[in-house]
Formats: structure tokens, C-alpha cells, sequence
């Protein structure tokens, strides 16, 4: 499969005198690939998400999304990049409040310029494949978690990015509005092939990837691959590295 | 350990720039107060401006004013501040403090933030008295002594200090209020509150928007004259009635109408799905929520400082352009002695040479007339009661005067464009001289009346009426210029009934010497009319009223435009995180700013759209209701008007900016 991501030797440092976030980072994500991001609390997780978005710039190194060197992009086309190419899901949902779940999916629409007929199609068919098609008229704070969270994922997935990015996207959610979210994320990337990136902590989300890269001190100390297709074995393989990992500490 | 005051000092260090628009604007106010009651204690220029202590009593009730409204707004701006900070609050109440330390806390930083404010406002104030004692001086003409006005008026300070205290108290008072009622759990979780749900509903909606509609068709139906229910009802009743429908009309607009429009345009799918609308819209239903009240009184007070600048500015202005009409020459007076003319000639000579002066002499002939309806200018002033000075009645009839003397004074008065409107009048024509606009509406053009000269009837037919006298009222009332030929066969038969000379000049104009010289020659004479000592006079007489409610003006101003401002910079502020979203989902910073001025654009055009209605309203209803109508519904009279809607706007337009660029700043500083 074609590259649609690669990262070459991203640096970031941000003060002088500390250690830096990012150390010559380079990694390569085909199109269609589920990567999951882990490790522990300051590895380097978070900075490398913001510089792969182009919300931060690296000090050093080049990453090319869609065959786009970020370097070149600043301040607007920085911002049609994003309109364009990425999508996001945090945490917190970061969901517009004052809007209704319909209106929060269609917002990245509309940002595209789309017909309402279209954009209204496209968000139901989504709300219908996410679960939450009967919520399309409430407000955010009506909403449970998980609903909340598989619309932000549906908000991010709507305008069909390149590539989207997903930072601890189970933080905040019980386990079975987790497990809803994840075979949500899993069900668009194979069967939209919408290319995801994950941060995560917990490694039982990690293993709905289907390659996993794990951090430590801003470089990539281990790479695991999902084989056969065996969720149960890969999130095994996972929890052992991340085990051995701790005991090294 | 740090103790209270220190983490007072502390605070607010660490959140100047947030608090630097709160402190400058408590400053303004402390300025403003400061200023008035420096000015309310200065007896030398009190004395120099009014001696029967009305400007005194005005004073009184304009600080009384003043007082409830420095309570109002400084009692707001700390509430505003305190909610914005009940998590910092929550968390000192975790950290185990009680809430009498908290509160001591509060007040430390009030003292702290009101002691600046005092100091800045007390040197600003007194800068602020000194001028404004000169431009009263100059404009006025006045001789003070300036070293008998102190810069710092010492009991004015001590007013000021005694009356911030109780604000402060005032303010401990309501923050202890508001600690004592709520609970921990209140105080953590008071910012993430989530908002009441907004029910659209269809009647108060509609009533809201009737309401306005009804209270602006009442004040419009003044312009039915002696039919309108002004008159059927009585104008108060009726003024009451409609101030109601308003006020009211106005809470449920704002609060019912705005977001039920608002909800049903977003049935409009094609202009809802743009990339601002479908972030604006429902941003603004969804602040209505919880700022409809605040929205209310921004509305009700623009409206109010709005009505009475331009009430004002029009009450100023009026009387001064109505100074054309009472004096239409520089200087005028009645011949009752004939050495006077030569007594006044020679005066006038020590001040301006003969071809800078025009003297007209005019003779004023006086005739009965006949008609199915006369005027109501032939017989003013005939009985007790509806003349003017009841000593001196006149006897009915029209006063005439020659075309070409008409002619002839209109030019020495400078009034080039109204000769050039004039008719060619015939002989068996006449033209007639308004005192005001008939209240029907109703005009007397083509009238027909019969002039008795001497025993000879003569038919004349009014071929136009006008409001340009060309003398005084004081001198001819119910002037009728007629033909020379006509004007030659009075003058043959009959003797004039006063004699007028009319002087003019632009050298003579501002002359108070020559005024005061002339007088004396006059002996007092009540025909003696001067234009501009009549707006001298005018200006004595009203710019200390215009002053005081200036003052009330400049701070209902400060009060709304900083209201304005930290509403929004704080519901822009709370919702940073929705403009990183938009940030990540890809809008430009040029699209983020353009929704943001739409945001505040919104909040800032209620009140002033209603503001500006309200007061042309409200200026339509005094003008037509309440005031006299000597220059009849000329355009110009609404210039002052318009200037203080201009100067309205322009100080929306300031706080508009400097809210945007605020907001701008605090959502893009990354």
C-alpha cells in the first residue's frame, strides 16, 4: 500500500536546556493502517500528535502527509490542510455545546462548502452506522460518554480525512462505551479505509491497531505488529511488551 | 505563610490584563463622580451661573442618580468577577479556608482595586473639573477668579472617599451573600453548570414582537394631530401606555422572539450550512439563555441614555434655531421716538463702519380683514391668556409690509435662498406669515380675504404661506406681505402702526457692548430683539441643564460599553476550547476572527438597534407632543439628533473593537 505518512527524523525541543520531547523520530503509516501510540506520560505521545497536525512545528526533520511536506504550510494553508486532509477525536470530545449533535457532525461539512441535502445525507447515514441516529436532535450535555464520543468520532470521520487522529480517544469512557467506540473506529477504518492514528494508555484499546509504535524519552523504543488478525493474541503480545517494559523502568 | 493580603496582591498581579478594563472603568466612573461633586461644590462658579439655586437643586437630584447608578454598575462588575471566579473560590475551599478568610480575601482585593481606581479618578476628576470650569467660562463669558477654585476641592475628596467606602461595604455585603448561599459542591462545580434547556415558545414570542410594533405605532400615531389618541386620551396616559408596551414589548423580544427567529431561520438549510452561520446561530440562542437579562438592561439603558441625548440635543438645538424666526435680524426695534434712529445710528457707527451695516426701515400697516376663516395669527395675543407679555395686548388684525421690503430685509438677513423661492405676487395677492404650522395640517393657501383699507375692500388670495418673518414676532404678529401697489394705497390712506428698523451686519453679530448700549438708549424697550445675544442668552440659561445630564450621559455610556464588553470577552473566554476545535478542524484564524466579530456584533447591535429606535421614537413624540412648533418639521432641526446618534455609535464602535480585538486575542494566543 502507497505511504500516506512519513515522518523523517522529527525533532522537537522546546527549551534548550531540556531534553528534547521528540529525538529523531521517523516512522512510515500506509494508507488504510490503524497505528496505535504508546507510552508512558511524557514519552513524547502528545508532542508528536500536535507536529503530525500541524498545530506545532518540529525545530528539526520533515513530515509528509499525502505527499505534502507540513514544513511548507503556515498559518491558512496550515488550516485548509486540516480542513482538508485530517480529523480529530480527544479525550474530552471537545463537542460545541451550543450545537446539536446533527449540526456538531455537519460543522467539517460545511467547512467543505457541501450542499445541505448532501450534508444532511451524509451525517445520518454516519449517525446511523455510529448509533446514535436518534440523538441527531439533542445537545451534547443530553448525552451519555459514549454517545458523545462516538459522535466526536463521527464528526471527525464525516469529511472522510486522510488520516485521523485520535488522542486517548477511551480515556473518560466506561469500558463497554469504550469497546462501542473502538469497533466504531475499527469498523470505518476497514470498511471506509479511513487511516487512523491513536494515542492511547490502555492497551486494550491499543489492540484494535493493527500496528503499534511505543515511546519512551521522545524515541521509539519497540514496534508491534498485529498478525492473523487475532485481536486476543495481539492485545496478549501488547500487555506482555508493556509489562516487561515497566520492570525495566 | 502567606496571609490574605498577599495573595490578594498576588492575584491580581497575575491577572492584570483581566482586571486593568475593570479597573480603568471603575476609575471612569470614580472620574465622573469626582468631577460632579467638585462641580456641585464649587460655589463660585454656581453662583456665576445661576442665582435661583436651580442649578443647586438640580445637583441634588442628579447626584442621587449618579449614587444608585455607581452602586448598580460597581455591585455588577464585582459579581461578574466573583462568577468568574467560584472554581478558584472551590479551590480554596478544598484547601480548607473559611469562608469568612474568603470573603476577607474578596474584600482585600476590592480595597486593593478601588484604592487604584480612586486615586487615578480623583487626579483625573480634578483635571477633568478645571476644564470643564474654562470651557464654561469661555463659552459663557464669564470673569472667575480661578484662584478662588481649588485644584483639589477637599470636602469634594472626602464625599468621594465616604461615598466609595459604603460601595465597598456594599460590595462585602453581596459577596458575603453570595458565599453564605452556596454550598462547596456549588463553588467547584458553578462553571460547568450546564445551561437551562431554551423552550421556544410561540406567544410570548409573538406578544413580544406586537408589543413593539403596538408601543412604535402609538408614538407614530402623534402624527395624527388633534385625532390621535395623544389627544383623545391625553398625552400622558397615552405616553405612559406606550413606554409600557416597549419595556415590555423589549423583555420578551429579546427573550422569546430573538431565538425563536433565530430557530426557525435555521429551517432555511441553505443559509444555515455555511461554515459561520452553523457556529453563529446556535451560539447565539444558546447565550440568550443565560444572558437575556443582562441583554434586557443594555437594551433598556442604551435606549434611555440614547433618548435623552437626543431629547436633549434637540431641546438644546431648538431654541437656538428658533432664535431665526423670534430675531430674525442681528438687531431690530420699534421707532417710538424719531430722534432715536439718528441716537442709534450713531452707536452703531462707533462699532462698524456704514458699508458693513444695512439699516431697513420698515413701515408696518395694520388692517382689519373679512374672510370665512381668519387666521389664527390676526387675532393672537388680543386677550388675557394667550399673549405672551399680558401687559402689552394687541388689537386684532393683519400687519403688512411691502413685497419689496420683504425683499429687501429677507437680504440684509443673508437669507439669499428664500428670495429666490419667492412668487411674483400680483396685486390681488397676498403672502402670509405663519407663527407655526397649523396643528391639522391644514394650510391657507388660497384663501380669500377682504382687507378693509380705510373704508376701501380690498380682495386678496393668499398665494403662499411661509415661516420666514422678516420681523421679529415681538414687533408684527400675522404679517401679510402684500403688493407695492396695494402697499402704496395703505400708505396714502392710512398712518403706520409701528415703525421697525431692522440693522444687520455679520460685524455687528456677537456684540454684547452694542447690545447693552442699545438697551440702555431704548430705555428697556420690550421691542428691542437681538439674534445673537438671544442665543447668548440661550446658552446661559441651558448649558448648565446640558452639563449635568452630560454627566449621567458619559456614564450610562461607560456603564453599558464595559457591561458589553465583559459579557462577551468572558463567554468568548469560557468557550476556548470550541475555538481550538474549529482551529483543528481546519477554519483559518481569518475565519475563527470573522466568527467572533459576528459573535459580538450581535451583542453589541441589539442595544443599540433598539437604543436608536426607542430614542427617534421617543425624539418624534417630544418633539411633535411636547414642544412648540415654530420651525415647522424641517430636516435640519433633527441634525443635533442625528449627531448624537453618531457620537452613540462611534463609542459603540470603540468598545466593539476593543471587545473583538480582546476576544481575538485571548482565543488565538496560543
Amino acid at each position: 500500500m502507497a505511504t500516506l505518512l512519513k515522518a523523517k527524523e522529527v525533532t522537537k525541543i522546546y527549551a534548550k536546556a531540556q531534553r528534547p520531547s521528540l529525538n529523531k523520530v521517523s516512522f512510515d503509516v500506509s494508507e488504510g493502517e490503524f497505528i496505535g501510540i504508546m507510552g508512558a506520560s511524557g514519552s513524547g505521545k502528545t508532542t508528536l500528535l500536535n507536529v503530525l497536525s500541524t498545530i506545532d512545528t518540529p525545530t528539526d526533520g520533515d513530515i509528509w502527509i499525502n505527499g505534502v511536506n507540513l514544513r511548507q504550510l503556515r498559518g491558512a494553508s496550515a488550516a485548509d490542510f486540516r480542513r482538508d486532509n485530517l480529523g480529530f477525536i480527544f479525550q474530552e470530545y471537545f463537542l460545541l455545546d451550543s450545537l446539536t449533535i446533527q449540526e456538531n457532525i455537519s460543522v467539517p461539512l460545511t467547512l467543505q462548502k457541501l450542499p445541505p441535502k448532501k450534508i444532511e445525507s451524509m451525517v445520518r447515514s454516519l449517525a446511523e452506522q455510529f448509533g446514535i441516529a436518534s440523538q441527531l436532535n439533542k445537545y451534547p450535555n443530553e448525552l451519555s460518554g459514549g454517545q458523545r464520543q462516538r459522535a466526536s468520532a463521527a464528526r471527525a470521520i464525516v469529511k472522510k480525512p486522510s488520516i485521523l487522529f485520535a488522542d486517548q480517544p477511551t480515556g473518560a469512557l466506561d469500558s463497554s462505551s469504550a469497546t462501542e467506540l473502538l469497533h466504531a473506529l475499527q469498523e470505518a477504518n476497514q470498511e471506509l479505509h479511513t487511516t487512523i492514528l491513536m494515542v492511547t494508555h490502555d492497551s486494550y484499546a491499543a489492540s484494535f491497531a493493527s500496528r503499534i509504535l511505543i515511546f519512551k524519552d521522545g524515541r521509539i523504543i519497540k514496534e508491534l505488529c498485529k498478525r492473523k488478525d487475532d485481536r486476543r493474541e495481539f492485545y496478549e503480545s501488547v500487555m506482555a511488551e508493556i509489562s516487561r517494559l515497566d520492570t525495566e523502568r | 505563610m502567606m496571609n490574605n493580603f498577599s495573595i490578594a496582591v498576588k492575584n491580581l498581579k497575575n491577572n492584570f490584563s483581566f482586571y486593568s478594563l475593570y479597573l480603568v472603568s471603575v476609575a471612569f466612573v470614580i472620574t465622573i463622580y469626582f468631577t460632579f461633586t467638585s462641580f456641585s461644590m464649587n460655589r463660585v462658579m454656581l453662583e456665576k451661573m445661576s442665582s435661583d439655586g436651580r442649578i443647586e437643586s438640580m445637583c441634588r437630584v442628579i447626584s442621587v442618580c449618579l449614587m444608585i447608578f455607581v452602586v448598580f454598575y460597581m455591585s455588577y462588575s464585582n459579581r461578574f468577577f466573583l462568577r468568574r471566579r467560584t472554581k478558584e473560590l472551590g479551590i480554596y475551599a478544598l484547601l480548607g479556608y473559611r469562608k469568612s478568610t474568603m470573603l476577607s480575601l474578596l474584600t482585600f482585593e476590592n480595597i486593593l482595586v478601588c484604592s487604584g481606581a480612586l486615586a487615578a479618578g480623583l487626579v483625573f476628576g480634578a483635571i477633568l473639573h478645571k476644564a470643564i470650569v474654562y470651557g464654561i467660562t469661555v463659552l459663557l463669558n464669564l470673569t472667575v477668579d480661578n484662584s478662588q477654585i481649588p485644584f483639589f476641592n477637599l470636602k469634594a475628596i472626602a464625599d468621594t472617599i465616604r461615598f466609595i467606602l459604603l460601595v465597598v461595604f456594599v460590595m462585602v455585603l453581596s459577596n458575603a451573600r453570595f458565599l453564605l448561599k452556596s454550598s462547596l459542591m456549588d463553588l467547584v462545580r458553578f462553571e460547568k453548570s450546564a445551561e437551562k434547556k431554551l423552550k421556544f415558545r410561540k406567544i410570548p414570542a409573538l406578544s413580544g414582537f406586537l408589543f413593539i410594533i403596538g408601543g412604535y405605532g402609538l408614538a407614530l400615531d402623534i402624527f395624527r394631530g388633534t385625532h390621535s389618541i395623544w389627544m383623545t386620551f391625553g398625552f400622558y396616559p397615552t405616553g405612559l401606555l406606550t413606554f409600557l408596551l416597549i419595556a415590555f414589548g423589549t423583555v420578551f423580544f429579546i427573550n422569546s422572539f430573538l431565538p425563536f427567529a433565530v430557530q426557525v431561520s435555521k429551517q432555511n438549510k441553505k443559509s444555515f450550512y455555511t461554515d459561520t452561520k452553523i457556529i453563529t446561530m446556535p451560539n447565539f440562542v444558546y447565550r440568550i439563555r443565560s444572558n437575556a437579562r443582562t441583554l434586557i438592561m443594555l437594551t433598556l439603558l442604551s435606549a434611555a441614555t440614547l433618548s435623552i441625548s437626543s431629547v436633549m440635543a434637540l431641546s438644546m438645538y431648538y431654541p437656538i434655531a428658533a432664535v431665526s424666526r423670534m430675531a430674525p435680524s442681528e438687531l431690530e426695534f420699534r421707532i417710538e421716538k424719531e430722534s432715536q434712529v439718528d441716537n442709534i445710528k450713531g452707536l452703531v457707527s462707533e462699532y462698524a463702519s456704514a458699508d458693513q451695516v444695512t439699516f431697513t426701515q420698515t413701515d408696518i400697516f395694520k388692517v382689519t380683514a373679512e374672510a370665512d376663516h381668519l387666521p389664527m395669527e390676526y387675532s393672537v395675543g388680543t386677550s388675557k391668556g394667550d399673549a405672551d407679555n399680558e401687559n402689552i395686548l394687541r388689537t386684532a388684525g393683519f400687519e403688512c409690509i411691502s413685497y419689496s421690503q420683504y425683499i429687501a430685509l429677507l437680504q440684509a438677513q443673508n437669507k439669499e435662498a428664500v428670495v429666490k423661492q419667492l412668487p411674483v405676487l400680483n396685486n390681488d395677492e397676498c403672502i402670509l406669515v405663519k407663527y407655526q404650522p397649523n396643528a391639522d395640517g391644514s394650510d391657507e393657501t388660497g384663501t380669500v380675504y377682504q382687507l378693509d383699507i380705510n373704508g376701501n375692500i380690498t380682495s386678496l388670495t393668499v398665494c403662499e404661506t411661509t415661516l420666514n418673518n422678516p420681523i421679529s414676532f415681538a414687533n408684527s404678529i400675522g404679517t401679510l406681505i402684500v403688493s407695492d401697489s396695494v402697499y402704496g394705497q395703505m400708505k396714502e390712506s392710512l398712518t403706520p402702526e409701528n415703525r421697525v428698523l431692522s440693522i444687520n451686519g455679520k460685524i455687528l453679530e456677537k456684540n454684547e457692548d452694542l447690545y447693552e448700549a442699545m438697551k440702555q438708549a431704548l430705555g428697556d424697550s420690550p421691542y428691542f430683539q437681538g439674534n445673537s445675544h438671544r442665543v447668548h442668552e440661550i446658552f446661559s440659561l441651558n448649558s448648565s441643564t446640558f452639563l449635568l445630564i452630560g454627566f449621567l450621559v458619559v456614564l450610562f455610556f461607560i456603564a453599558t460599553g464595559s457591561i458589553l464588553y465583559f459579557n462577551n470577552v468572558s463567554a468568548i473566554t469560557d468557550s476556548r476550547a470550541d475555538y481550538e476545535i474549529l482551529d483543528k478542524m481546519g477554519y483559518s484564524e481569518k475565519k475563527i476572527k470573522k466568527i467572533i466579530r459576528k459573535q459580538t456584533r450581535t451583542f453589541f447591535f441589539i442595544p443599540f438597534c433598539f437604543g436608536l429606535l426607542d430614542s427617534l421614537f421617543a425624539t418624534i413624540v417630544y418633539k411633535t407632543g411636547l414642544m412648540q412648533n415654530l420651525l415647522g418639521n424641517r430636516l435640519s432641526l433633527y441634525v443635533p439628533t442625528l449627531i448624537a446618534i453618531a457620537l452613540t455609535a462611534l463609542i459603540y464602535l470603540i468598545y466593539y473593537q476593543l471587545t473583538v480585538h480582546s476576544c481575538c486575542k485571548t482565543v488565538l494566543h496560543r
